[in-house]
């Protein structure tokens, strides 16, 4: 547990000790064994079903729904007196990492423990919870959440679908059509969000068997096609007004927490298929002979391996740190309390920047992997007789789903942006601050034998320039900045590579000193890496985010902020690459 | 009925191993480490008779170092009621014979019924450890068990021999008898047995307190196993590859000197 809870946003502008951020290395024994338990629960029970899987045969996703449940996989969120085990963040987190290497079928655990189950839990009465709790957290129901139409997606309030009350006052009568809905197919739960009268928000419970809810076809989809996902069509669908599911005109609460559940998890989740993916990647190499000698001996297939486990590792970090900040806050809450579930989801919504970060970031990683996967794999790689092709395909949904990336880059700088206007965050003091900084000849005198010391100028310079960008945006456009997306794009990609690097390194400071002198080596290798790639990111950004801002002296000025706060000596980059790559190939997977 | 169950944490056997520096075993950093597989046989053996009996109790034993706790509380989310670790940091340089002593030291004391242990380790090896138990106590040994069953005092069991032979077998409790693949399917530990494990009983006892026996043997020297080349493979049609392989035999071996 964290010494100090940081705030969401906080890290932008204060210093986060490495003893207050949750590594992978503090898992307990018994968080280790419910990984275990995942993994051979998919090396057993789903992959050998993969071919059916993917060809639609559902039989035995619901199966292995039902053998989830016998397994307590289902029940983590759900609370000890419904029945369910109410573990930590880091422990779905980490399952939901484990169970991404199934493919499709992650598709489906992620969506019916994730949105489907979660608002029931977080928002469901008691009568509620004890009608279906039971029946989602054993797997004997599938359940799927209804919020997308075909006409809107990202604009989730714009939803048309309609709730108008019976005459006689004990339904509510549902019409509309909800678009690409995981699940779809099986599910028996389906949380549906409609309007009632047209004006108030408002999510309900229906269950498969009401009259009027018909499940539409399968869509044909890039990837993922071992998923369901189909329209869910409520034709006059009757649901008991008890299945109101929280407040009327307050489904928007539900829904926008719901989804920032969901990007936490996701990071986890792309975060092990990343690593599968790169384990892949490595095991061809090392096997694919070219000119007498294996491909993954070639420092331009090494480069690939090194920059993949560096980003990976980066990703990791991010995402079990950001479960400890949510589990450290969340612990602060006091369970007797009556409104429990509303002081989690403020918790939960306080990090909600650093959610969107790691949705962004994680998927972005995944991505870059499964494309130098294919690549390593040459002509194969683009044939689906291996894996790198279908992984190639599965990766691009996550840049769409649980919010766009866009939608999430918006959102991260926005909120931390209106957090400050608020004066929940005091950006803008520290904002002239870095001002001046700029302004005064800098003397860095740096005390070497402090660890990782020029990683942490490099995050610090960072900090520094996204402060000097933002407080030059805000004085220009004040509060239109939110309409001024190309700069808030920019702003998101600064803070993004500064929380994940800064992860990275808090963790390798936590952790270097327990680890032999070989791991050590490739540790700050990979923390080298990260640093180096993520800076060149975020200059980059800044760069543009400069010209877009500011002209005249006024950018002259910036720009030279640009290359005095990214600089990063990374001395040694190539020996760095070619020790992670030569660990990487050695073990055959992710090293960390 | 009183039923001990002995484990062994094994590095993951898809480990890259290095010898250490003193050359007498693998480097033990950097490592992975679980259960031996045929130890998880065993414990799932030993649960189903437990759950088949009802009125049992089920310790697990394992020796080594703290770290071994861990695979330990696997087998407690298995479905063992109690651990018993032998706290003992070098347990990797005892012989067989001396870790069968302090298994006989324990087991002395609790009159255990049914002994289980795996057929052996995947790290050494020998075979040797259960036998040798059974063998300190005065108790019967059935070994390489591929089926188990237990009724009134009575053991039921099928060996697997070379060659795919069976062997049936039967003995009288007090025994002991190690597990061998193809007996069971290990069960996975589910999430509420894992959380429930935390709280099941767990002594640690410092290996002196065993009065622990010298080895009778010492492992002099451990290397990897020698680099084979590549194979290769001769194109051509049948005359041709005759005469290649002629060539062959005659440039790099002795054969048709």
């Amino acid at each position: 547990m964290a010494g100090k809870i940081m705030k969401g946003g906080e890290f932008l502008i204060a210093e986060s000790e490495c003893q207050d951020i949750f590594t992978p290395e503090d898992f307990t024994d018994e968080q280790r064994a419910m990984a275990e338990t995942t993994e051979q629960f998919v090396e057993n029970e789903i992959i050998p079903h993969h071919d059916e899987i993917e060809g639609q045969n559902f039989e035995h996703v619901v199966e292995g729904m039902k053998k989830c449940g016998e397994l307590g996989l289902l029940m983590m969120d759900a609370p000890e007196e419904e029945g369910g085990l109410e573990l930590d963040k880091a422990s779905s987190m980490l399952v939901g990492e484990k169970i991404s290497t199934s493919g499709s079928f992650s598709v489906a655990y992620a969506a019916h423990t994730g949105i489907g189950t979660l608002p029931l839990i977080y928002y469901g009465t008691t009568e509620q919870k004890e009608k279906y709790l039971e029946k989602i957290i054993t797997g004997e129901w599938c359940s799927a959440y209804c919020l997308t139409e075909p006409g809107s997606g990202s604009d989730a309030l714009g939803a048309q679908a309609s709730a108008v009350l019976s005459e006689d006052g004990k339904n509510y009568i549902l019409n509309g059509t909800k678009q690409y809905i995981t699940n779809g197919g099986f599910a028996e739960l389906f949380t549906v969000f409609a309007k009632v009268d047209k004006q108030h928000f408002t999510a309900f419970l229906v269950e498969k068997s009401f009259a009027g809810l018909v499940v539409g076809n399968e869509e044909k989809k890039m990837g993922i096609k071992g998923s369901s996902t189909t329209q869910i069509i409520l034709d006059n669908c009757q649901v008991p007004v008890e299945n109101v599911l929280g407040e009327i005109g307050k489904g928007h609460k539900i829904a926008f927490n719901s989804l920032n559940i969901g990007r936490f998890k996701l990071g986890a989740g792309v975060t092990g298929a990343s690593k599968m993916a790169l384990g892949e990647g490595i095991r061809y190499a090392n096997e694919r002979k070219q000119f007498n000698r294996q491909i993954s001996s070639f420092g331009a297939i090494q480069e690939k391996i090194a920059d993949l486990t560096a980003s990976i590792y980066a990703s990791e970090s991010l995402v079990y740190r950001l479960a400890g900040l949510l589990d450290d806050k969340i612990a602060t809450i006091d369970k007797g309390v009556d409104d429990y579930y509303d002081q989690y989801l403020k918790a939960i919504e306080e990090y909600a920047p650093e959610c969107g970060i790691s949705k962004v970031f994680c998927s972005d990683v995944l991505a870059k992997t499964v494309d130098e996967v294919v690549q390593i794999h040459g002509g194969y790689g683009f044939c689906s007789e291996y894996p790198a092709e279908r992984y190639y395909r599965d990766e691009r949904i996550n840049r769409i789903f649980e919010g766009t990336n866009e939608i999430n880059r918006l959102l991260t700088s926005g909120m931390i942006l209106k957090r400050a206007m608020k004066g929940e965050l005091p950006l803008q003091a520290e904002s002239m601050k870095a001002f001046e900084s700029l302004m005064t000849p800098s003397f860095e005198d740096v005390d070497e034998s402090i660890p990782f010391i020029a990683e942490k100028m490099t995050i610090q310079n960072l900090k520094t320039l996204f402060l000097i960008l933002s407080g030059a945006g805000v004085q220009k456009y004040m509060d239109k900045l939110a309409d001024e997306q190309e700069i808030l794009m920019a702003a998101s990609d600064i803070v993004i590579q500064i929380f994940a690097i800064e992860s990275a390194v808090l963790r390798a400071e936590k952790i270097i000193d327990t680890l032999s002198p070989a791991k050590q080596e490739q540790l700050r290798a990979a923390v080298k890496v990260a640093t180096f790639n993520a800076t060149e990111v975020a200059a980059s950004a800044a760069k543009k985010g400069a010209y877009m801002v500011e002209e005249g002296d006024a950018l002259t000025m910036i720009l030279s902020g640009v290359r005095r706060y990214t600089k990063y000596d990374a001395s040694g980059l190539l020996e760095a690459k070619r020790t992670l790559a030569a660990a990487a190939n050695d073990a055959e997977k992710y090293i960390f | 009925m009183k039923i001990l169950v002995c484990i062994k944490q094994v590095p993951d056997m898809e480990s890259r191993f290095k010898v250490n520096a003193a050359g007498n075993w693998y480097e033990e950093t950097d490592l992975a480490w679980r259960m031996n597989e045929y130890d998880e046989y065993a414990v799932e053996q030993a649960v189903q008779l437990k759950q088949q009996v009802g009125d049992a109790d089920l310790t697990v034993l394992c020796i080594g170092s703290d770290r071994v706790k861990e695979t330990m509380k696997k087998a407690l989310a298995m479905g063992c009621d109690r651990g018993f670790h032998i706290a003992d940091d070098d347990s990797y340089l005892k012989d067989p014979f001396a870790i069968a002593t302090l298994i006989a030291a324990y087991a002395k004391e609790q009159s255990f019924d049914l002994i289980f242990t795996g057929m052996q380790s995947q790290d050494r090896g020998s075979g040797q450890v259960g036998v040798l138990v059974a063998e300190m106590l005065g108790i019967p040994s059935l070994t390489t068990l591929v089926e188990f069953s237990y009724a009134d005092g009575t053991v039921n069991a099928k060996r697997e021999l070379e060659g795919g032979i069976k062997a049936k077998v039967s003995c009288a409790t007090p025994a002991l008898v190690t597990c061998q693949l193809g007996l069971n399917t290990p069960r996975y530990p589910t999430l509420p047995n894992i959380m429930k494990a935390k709280k099941k009983e767990m002594i640690s006892t410092p290996v002196a307190d065993l009065n622990p026996e010298a080895s009778l043997l010492e492992v002099l020297q451990v290397t990897p196993p020698e680099k084979k080349g590549g194979g290769l493979i001769l194109e051509g049609d049948p005359a041709d590859l005759a005469d290649q392989l002629i060539k062959l035999l005659k440039e790099k071996t002795t054969a048709l000197a």
